[in-house]
């Protein structure tokens, strides 16, 4: 699955995140076996949120299994 | 600065025999300012610390370094997530206080005698379970201001039981001191918030979490109940 340039961004950014290669992170890889602890979760989310100025709320947090999911997320808030 | 109307209030009824007053801390937005007050037990007033400690304490006091270690390793994340300005360096005291309160338990302990029992879950595992993952900043400072609140509380409800270990006083009005802080920097900035988030919003993300906090707190205390109850008998039932 070849990834855009923001899903390369939001990928790296979580690979740092988790002390992982990037290479050990594809989209479909689920954020379980990605942040185990909830905790690191969080920071994935806020992190990001700073780093690309936009804003999760609590409803899409539901909906967040996937690696691909958080970087579909993110490029919905994106301006256009 | 003193206000009465922000001093908490007490909340156990005086026609129990036995009870004692419990104090009960003003919401997370029910005022900018926080004068919480220093509980009436001071490391004056007791007895000379006895050499063993009672297993229910020693949990009690395990699981309250346990959650401290966790505080620090959230607020640390979260410092570490933010960009440099005034929440940013605020969640930094913040996770420092949270690892130096884990050192003051750690202490505290090993000068009761004791080695801090290893337990795997915190209280904030629970919760995050309980409340959903905060999705952004501000409901990051929400579930943390109640988090706060019940952390106080309890350890204002701990500091009510007779004859505690002096270490533990010692402990206990040490770190309810940043506590107050805690709660009064979290306040101020879920205020700031509020042009950007809503207030009304603010308000029911902190509901939310008021809600689930009761929630976790009575499972946990139904879990743990003969360990926590000599703190629970001697000042009043879970809230």
């Amino acid at each position: 699955m070849s990834m855009n340039t923001v899903a390369t961004d939001v990928v790296g950014r979580i690979a740092e995140i988790v002390r992982r290669p990037v290479s050990a992170l594809q989209l479909d890889t689920p954020l379980s076996s990605v942040a185990p602890d909830s905790f690191v979760l969080v920071e994935i989310v806020i992190e990001l949120q700073e780093e690309f100025g936009v804003r999760f709320d609590h409803d899409d947090m539901r909906d967040l299994r996937t690696v691909g999911d958080v970087v579909a997320l993110l490029e919905s808030r994106l301006p256009r | 600065m003193s206000d009465p109307s922000l001093t908490p209030q007490p909340t156990s009824s005086t026609d129990t025999p036995g009870s004692t007053e419990v104090f009960e801390f003003p919401s997370a937005l029910d005022d900018p300012h926080v004068v919480l007050p220093v509980p009436a037990a001071t490391v004056d007033s007791l007895t000379p610390a006895r050499s063993a400690l009672g297993d229910s304490q020693r949990w009690l006091l395990s699981f309250y370094r346990t959650s401290e270690i966790s505080g620090a390793l959230f607020f640390g994340r979260l410092a570490r997530a933010q960009r440099p300005g005034p929440i940013q360096q605020d969640l930094t005291r913040h996770f420092a206080d949270e690892a130096q309160h884990a050192r003051y338990w750690t202490d505290c302990l090993d000068e009761l005698g004791v080695a801090p029992l290893k337990l795997g879950v915190a209280y904030q595992d629970q919760y995050l379970s309980a409340a959903g993952m905060p999705a952004n900043l501000m409901e990051v400072l929400a579930i943390t201001s109640v988090f706060e609140r019940r952390v106080i509380n309890q350890y204002a409800r701990h500091l009510t039981v007779a004859e505690l270990e002096p270490a533990v006083i010692r402990t206990l009005n040490k770190i309810m001191e940043d506590e107050r802080w805690h709660i009064s920097w979290v306040r101020q900035a879920l205020k700031d918030m509020g042009p950007e988030y809503g207030e009304d919003h603010v308000k029911a993300t902190v509901r939310r979490f008021e809600q689930a906090d009761r929630e976790v707190y009575a499972a946990t205390i139904r879990e743990h109940e003969e360990r926590v109850s000599f703190v629970l008998d001697h000042s009043g039932r879970a809230r």
